[in-house]
């Protein structure tokens, strides 16, 4: 071999090991990405919180009965304490990094728990508690005391006052409560509809269907859906469902009922796919044994080569759920991108995948939020895809 | 008596058996019509988006006027939102973008993909070649909302610093290069697969042949195995390029959203046909509306053509036997 070969050959061997170098590292530079920019906001709070915060103003009545609940000891240093008015106040950044302070403690006997709802004509009392943001209060006497200012202003002000005129806050949104909700009746009725099709699909194309050209011509109009993009499919739940649950439901417009029927049609190639393959691998003798026995077609087919398959729909089945949750460009045309806290199956709201969509579209861009939400969904769909593969390691084992 | 009992149980029989047959050709006609049901889904596709898709074109769009369908495959301006009103959408510039993102990215990850599947189907020691297996089948599960994350986050970054390193202000980094690079990792994993696939069904023979010749293993992988896979490696190319046509909410994140082009700088905002599609989702009714599944036809017949395309110059190319 020439010296020239050999440098040749030590070239190319290098240029396979960097090719190769490249895939893994892009993966190990998305993991950190999102992990490093979404774990701050990762919290138990994110996940049961509202989106769009709620406001309250508030007024207190002209008796007050002050707090004597001296300060508790399990207070964090850096929360500033009244006794007076009994309630404990903190510095913090919300989701968007903006200050805030937040209520971190109220004692039962605070007058604070004693406001009424001053955009109320009757009234009705309002429930201070902790978590909630206060932005603002207001005093007759002296200046208003803002987020701005700080929690240890706040506390000043109230304990030199006997009264105020308007207290104002908030609870903490940007949380994702409703995109999760969304996603999971999309992940629900998306595989109620899908599932039955293209399970009964798959059995006929593989035990019934007789070998001609009308089968022949079914399984290569299937087959074509999975080379369609999905923002075709999205133009499709617009141009076809949106309308048809419109006319049929209380739905106004693209509504969680469209979108699953879209998701639908996208995953039925998935599904038939999968299920045939594991319908193909169940031995003929099963099927014979099952029909000498006298069982017929039927029973064949439910009690006999379904269980036998259930390990490959199983794997399908999974795969598909890791879709319906990583799926965005059609379900921004099925559904729509509004984030919603309350969520109907007849209404607009978000997935996960749209939300990020939205944070990523709007301006400026909210990037935390969304790598959050990416590392939520990041870590679901890479254990989905380590279970399918798990099973189907056992599955090859056990038949060989 | 005997006989009686011995002929009603025959009947019990038939009429089982009857029974028996009616639930199965119940059950038949059930899996068929599931069956037609997913088959004509294709259909519905094509039939309803091609309905919405005409609108714009042979009706006058409430006085705008009717969209002419030459300036609309050739322009090199798309108007859109309400404020214009007109009736001059084009997606002729947007056409050009879409192939020219696709086939950039192709440039990129084909041999990165392809050096990748001979590394792991040939080269690599069998863990690291289990290892990299994985790793390609977890990015090819990310999903593509992810990579648009990454790529505003990242790649917008990299682009921005790299084009002003070379004194050229790009919008934030939007530009063609950074929706290249996203579609090239995204279309890596596809490419990877595929090509390990066919790469390893290169029969043994056609190698040791090489090998017994005196080739070095080395030369081996890359003028004999390379060349015997070749046809799979063009589907993978195929795949590949169907997944970067089609792409959507990724590439808009960081196209930039060009309203006139071509865009041909690599350092220039862009629009594809997607990304466009998902630009003013306000409207509900009108031009802008039905515009979209315009687009939508305009998309599918792009990817058709250049499967058909493509496909016609993989027979041509041959799966070769090396003689």
């Amino acid at each position: 071999m020439s010296n020239k070969q050999k440098i040749i050959d030590i070239f190319q061997q290098a240029l396979t090991y960097l090719a190769a170098s490249v895939g893994a590292i892009t993966l190990f530079m998305i993991i950190f990405f999102v992990f490093s920019n979404g774990y701050k906001l990762l919290d138990f709070g994110l996940l049961v919180n509202d989106y769009h915060a709620k406001f309250y103003n508030g007024g207190i009545e002209d008796e007050i009965s002050y707090s004597n609940t001296i300060r508790p000891n399990n207070l964090d240093d850096e929360v500033f304490y009244s006794q007076k008015w009994g309630i404990g106040l903190k510095d913090d950044n919300d989701r968007e990094g903006n200050p805030i302070i937040i209520v971190d403690f109220i004692a039962d006997d605070s007058p604070l728990k004693n406001i009424y709802d001053k955009n109320n004509e009757e009234y009705e009392p309002l429930l201070l508690e902790t978590g909630h943001l206060l932005s603002k209060i207001s005093f007759y006497d002296k200046q208003t005391a803002l987020t701005k200012y700080g929690a240890e202003y706040m506390i000043e002000a109230l304990n030199s006052s006997d009264t105020f005129r308007e207290i104002v806050y908030s609870s903490l949104g940007g949380g994702i409560r409703g995109s999760i909700i969304t996603t999971f009746y999309l992940i629900g009725m998306t595989m109620a509809i899908a599932l039955p099709i293209g399970i009964f699909t798959a059995i006929y194309l593989n035990e019934f269907a007789p070998k001609n050209k009308i089968t022949s011509l079914l399984r290569s109009l299937i087959e074509t859906l999975t080379g369609v993009p999905s923002i075709i499919f999205g133009l499709m739940g617009l141009a076809v469902f949106v309308p048809l649950t419109i006319q049929m439901t209380e739905a106004t417009s693209a509504n969680i009922i469209s979108g699953s029927l879209t998701l639908a049609v996208i995953l039925l190639p998935v599904i038939i796919r999968s299920t045939e393959e594991s319908l193909k691998i169940v031995p003929d003798s099963f099927r014979s044994a099952s029909l000498a026995l006298g069982a017929n077609h039927t029973q064949t087919t439910f009690k006999v080569v379904l269980p036998s398959a259930f390990p490959g729909i199983m794997t399908g089945t999974l795969l598909a759920v890791g879709r319906v949750i990583g799926e965005s460009a059609a379900l921004i045309f099925a559904i729509g991108t509004a984030v919603k806290d309350d969520i109907s199956i007849f209404g607009k709201s978000t997935t996960l995948s749209v939300h990020i969509w939205s944070l990523m579209k709007d301006e400026p861009a909210n990037i935390e939020l969304a790598s959050t939400i990416a590392v939520i969904i990041l870590m679901i769909v890479l254990l989905l895809n380590i279970i399918v593969k798990f099973i189907s390691k056992k599955l090859i084992k056990d038949l060989y | 008596m005997n006989s009686i009992k011995h002929k009603g149980d025959s009947i019990i029989l038939t009429q089982k058996k009857n029974k028996k047959e009616i639930i199965d050709s119940v059950v038949r006609l059930l899996f068929l019509i599931t069956t037609i049901l997913s088959a004509s889904f294709i259909i519905l596709i094509i039939i309803f988006i091609s309905i919405k898709g005409i609108v714009p074109f042979v009706t006058d769009n409430n006085g705008i006027g009717r969209v002419d369908i030459i300036t609309f495959l050739t322009g090199r301006v798309w108007l859109t939102g309400t404020a214009f009103q007109s009736n001059l959408y084009s997606v002729g510039f947007i056409i050009i973008n879409t192939l020219y993102i696709a086939f950039l990215a192709l440039m990129i990850s084909m041999p990165i993909g392809v050096l990748t599947a001979l590394f792991i189907a040939k080269v690599a020691p069998k863990k690291i070649a289990e290892f990299l297996r994985t790793v390609v089948e977890l990015l090819a599960s990310i999903p593509s909302i992810v990579y648009g994350l990454f790529g505003s986050g990242v790649i917008l970054v990299f682009v921005y610093n790299l084009a002003e390193a070379f004194n050229i202000q790009s919008k934030g980094g939007n530009s063609v290069m950074a929706t290249v690079l996203v579609l090239a990792l995204m279309t890596l994993p596809t490419i990877t697969a595929i090509s390990e696939v066919s790469i390893r069904s290169v029969g043994k023979d056609i190698e040791l042949g090489s090998l017994a010749l005196g080739a070095t293993k080395t030369q081996t992988n890359f003028k004999v195995i390379l060349t015997s896979a070749k046809s799979g490696i063009f589907a993978s190319a195929i795949l590949g390029i169907g997944r970067a046509l089609g792409e959507a909410t990724a590439v808009s994140l960081v196209a930039g959203n060009a309203k006139s082009g071509p865009s041909l700088g690599i350092f220039d905002i862009t629009s594809t046909l997607t990304s466009t599609m998902l630009e003013g989702l306000k409207e509900t009714t009108g031009i802008d509306y039905d515009i979209r599944f315009s687009v939508g036809i305009i998309l599918m017949i792009v990817i058709l053509i250049t499967n058909l395309i493509l496909n016609f110059i993989k027979r041509k190319v041959g799966n070769v036997d090396v003689k």
